[in-house]
């Protein structure tokens, strides 16, 4: 429906609006704008429509011959309990999006508009006034084409003999009640939907005697810093950075399923200090972490501290001026500190996770704020991280990897063979959960400049760094057993009922060489890579993901 | 004033806190009609009652244009500037 | 109940008043407003054909809530 609301009541010269509303008869109802037609808008919970609702029907069985008739309710459920309380005849319109009750400007309900031809509205009464109704009526009955006023079925005057209403029966007048379409939470989002405003969001008026800011953090929107008031201008300027529909919905985030759409993103990006242009990063780590596979929701509420990392390759990184070299996991950089803030604020806004709530973890953990950097594709001897993950290395791309430690440092200022260097990391990464706890986590492994260097002297491909590590971490299962100094591992009976074969076996730190996911970032100097540990991956736990990042 | 748009899913509505009170009525206070009939004769009678009760207060009739929708900007704001309690009838 | 929650806001310690019929009504309101607390005082049903003595009985029936309204928390 493509309705433009009337500027002024009882207009000349613009024509009525159409509309096509469905019926209580399972139909749909058309008024063209040009035909003459009383239609009357009503609301169930009105106590002066409940009292006139006999005589609409009576105007209705008397009157359909001679002129269209549309009563049209405000609530579909308040039309369903109109039609049985009343028995009505009449269908009544449904009008619950209130689109045709805004455009025709209602603000009292029970209003009845008399239309003329060609679209013009003859007269509009609000309220009841029995003596306008009476004479409004008359007065449509005496203009009808060939109507005689002595065998029409008509509800007249209360004096007249042998009419089908009783008009007594009618107080002689009562204001009406507002029409749904003039509350103002509900007129303000019909306003913006007729001027094409992109915002739909709850709009919140803090007090001239608040100061914003701690407003914010009463309301809990806060992760504990300040934020930067999500203002209209600053969320319509936020919008601007991508040219995806305001209203679309990208995810709903658990735990309570809230609708994230465009605007709600950019919403909880402006209060992370988030810019336009890392907008479209924000959107697609949402649509990432709320999938099956990486499971956000298990991630926030896990007691073991769980949050995402998000990595970025491809154009946009530097685009936006992402930081991927000197202290690329630290602080100091914009985009990767809000970028990272801005996914953890919406999961925490939209789906309604919170420490103490649904998030329930023993220490938390700092990266629960912000975890976001960029891979230094340039400097890598290697395939980037969305290439290997099957992306275009022109395309720009968001990967999701659930961290629990991190990052651990990889101190190796000596080793000068990738050998010696890969299996350093291999050795510093047993500790991941504990020495003991072999094949339940992943690792997501930042190879530092330097040390790339050493492995790319010898030739190592990411294949060889991977195959190193799983071989160094590799432990015999004898090693696993739970002894005196930690009650971690194989249970000793368990162990004890194993074959031979089975108590020689190894078993390498990782279930495939897949859980080894490598990335380079960091400055040029400096011998120190890093290591975030994982949670429990596979579908148990978090799966990373990736996510192509629209363009704009 | 400064308008913030809802980060949240909107499930839950916003918590705000009521004005100050002092325990006493004071100053100037403001009786709003809402244009809905027989609303003046009663705030009619609050003014005779409170101005008995508290002879040293300064009572403002106002009205809205309509009780359909909340009073205009302007009305809110010449009240605000110029009242320091309000009573608003009658929603009927 | 929008103008009372929005004076209340602003500063201003205000009352609604609303016949004893809209009492469901203002709760749903408030609380949807975020002020479960705004206060609201009901006078007896009904309004629209109460004599002028009628309403300033409700008037008088009232008062007292009214104040407390305005002057308690």
């Amino acid at each position: 429906m493509d309705l433009n609301k009337q500027g002024e009541k009882n207009m000349t010269d613009a024509p009525l609006p159409a509309f096509v509303l469905e019926n209580s008869n399972a139909g749909h109802t058309s008024f063209p704008g040009e035909r003459s037609a009383l239609i009357c808008f009503i609301k169930a919970d009105c106590p002066t429509c409940i009292a006139i609702m006999p005589l609409l029907e009576a105007c209705f069985r008397g009157m359909q011959d001679k002129i269209d008739i549309h009563l049209i309710g405000q609530t579909l459920q308040g039309n369903l309990e109109l039609a049985d309380k009343f028995d009505l005849h009449a269908p009544l319109l449904d009008d619950s999006t209130l689109k045709v009750s805004f455009v025709y400007d209602i603000e009292i309900v029970p209003t009845l508009i008399w239309a003329i031809p060609p679209g013009q509205e003859n007269k509009r009464l609000e309220g009841f006034d029995k003596a306008e109704w009476e004479a409004l009526l008359l007065d449509v009955v005496e203009q009808s084409q060939g109507s005689n006023r002595n065998t029409t079925k008509f509800p007249a005057k209360s004096e007249s003999t042998g009419l089908l209403f009783d008009w007594a029966t009618l107080p002689k007048w009562r204001p009406g009640c507002a029409s749904l379409s003039a509350d103002p939470v509900i007129a303000e989002r019909l306003q913006a939907e007729a001027d094409n405003n992109p915002l739909r969001a709850r709009k919140i008026e803090i007090a001239a005697t608040d100061d914003a800011f701690e407003f914010m953090y009463d309301q809990g929107f806060s992760d504990g810093l300040p934020l930067v008031p999500p203002t209209p201008e600053r969320v319509l300027r936020m919008l601007s950075g991508t040219r995806r529909e305001a209203q679309e919905l990208i995810a709903k985030v658990p735990p309570n399923m809230g609708e994230a759409t465009i605007e709600k993103i950019a919403v909880n990006a402006v209060m992370a200090g988030a810019k336009p242009e890392y907008l479209p990063v924000i959107i697609a780590a949402l649509e990432a972490a709320c999938t099956d596979e990486f499971n956000i929701h298990g991630v926030m509420a896990t007691t073991m501290g769980a949050s995402p990392v998000m990595v970025v390759n491809g154009p946009i990184r530097e685009k936006i001026g992402m930081n991927m070299k000197l202290s690329a996991l630290g602080q100091g950089n914009r985009a990767n500190a809000t970028i990272g803030r801005a996914l953890r604020l919406a999961v925490r806004n939209i789906g309604g996770a919170k420490p103490g709530g649904t998030e329930r973890s023993a220490l938390g953990n700092p990266m629960k704020f912000t975890m976001c950097f960029a891979e230094w594709e340039e400097r890598s001897i290697w395939s980037p991280l969305h290439v290997e993950r099957g992306f275009n290395a022109t395309d720009s791309v968001v990967t999701l990897f659930c961290m629990t430690s991190g990052p651990v440092l990889i101190v190796d200022q000596t080793s000068r063979r990738a050998a010696q260097i890969a299996g350093s990391m291999g050795m510093c990464l047993t500790n991941i959960f504990h020495p003991k706890a072999q094949m339940v986590s992943d690792t997501l492994l930042v190879v530092c400049p330097e040390h790339l260097d050493t492995l790319a002297r010898d030739g190592y491909s990411k294949e060889n760094l991977r195959n190193r590590i799983q071989e160094i971490t590799m432990l015999p299962m004898a090693d696993l057993v739970v002894d005196d100094n930690s009650g971690v591992g194989i249970p000793t009976d368990k162990f004890a009922n194993m074959s031979s074969e089975m108590q020689q076996s190894k078993l390498p730190k990782f279930r495939s060489n897949s859980d080894i996911h490598i990335v380079v970032a960091g400055s040029d100097a400096g011998k120190f890579s890093g290591a975030f540990h994982g949670w429990a991956t596979g579908s148990t736990g978090s799966i990373s993901v990736s996510k192509k990042i629209e363009e704009t | 004033m400064t308008t913030i748009l809802d980060p949240t899913n909107e499930s839950i509505p916003v918590e705000r806190s009521l004005a100050k009170r002092n325990g006493l009525i004071s100053g100037r206070l403001a009786l709003l009609d809402i244009s809905k009939p027989r609303g003046n004769i009663l705030l009619k009678k609050f003014e005779n009652m409170l101005a008995s009760q508290f002879p040293d207060i300064v009572i403002t009739h106002y009205a809205k244009p309509t009780f359909a929708k909340p009073a205009p900007e302007a009305l809110r704001t010449e009240i605000r500037d110029n009242n320091d309690f309000l009573i608003e009838a009658l929603a009927d | 109940m929008h103008d009372t929650v929005w004076f209340e806001i602003q500063g201003v310690p205000s009352v609604a008043i609303a016949s004893e019929e809209f009492e469901d009504a203002a709760i749903t309101q408030a609380n949807a407003l975020g002020m479960a607390s705004s206060k609201c005082v009901y006078v007896t049903h009904p309004i629209q054909d109460a004599t002028d003595k009628e309403m300033q009985e409700k008037a008088e029936a009232v008062l007292d809530a009214v104040i407390l309204a305005l002057t308690q928390i």
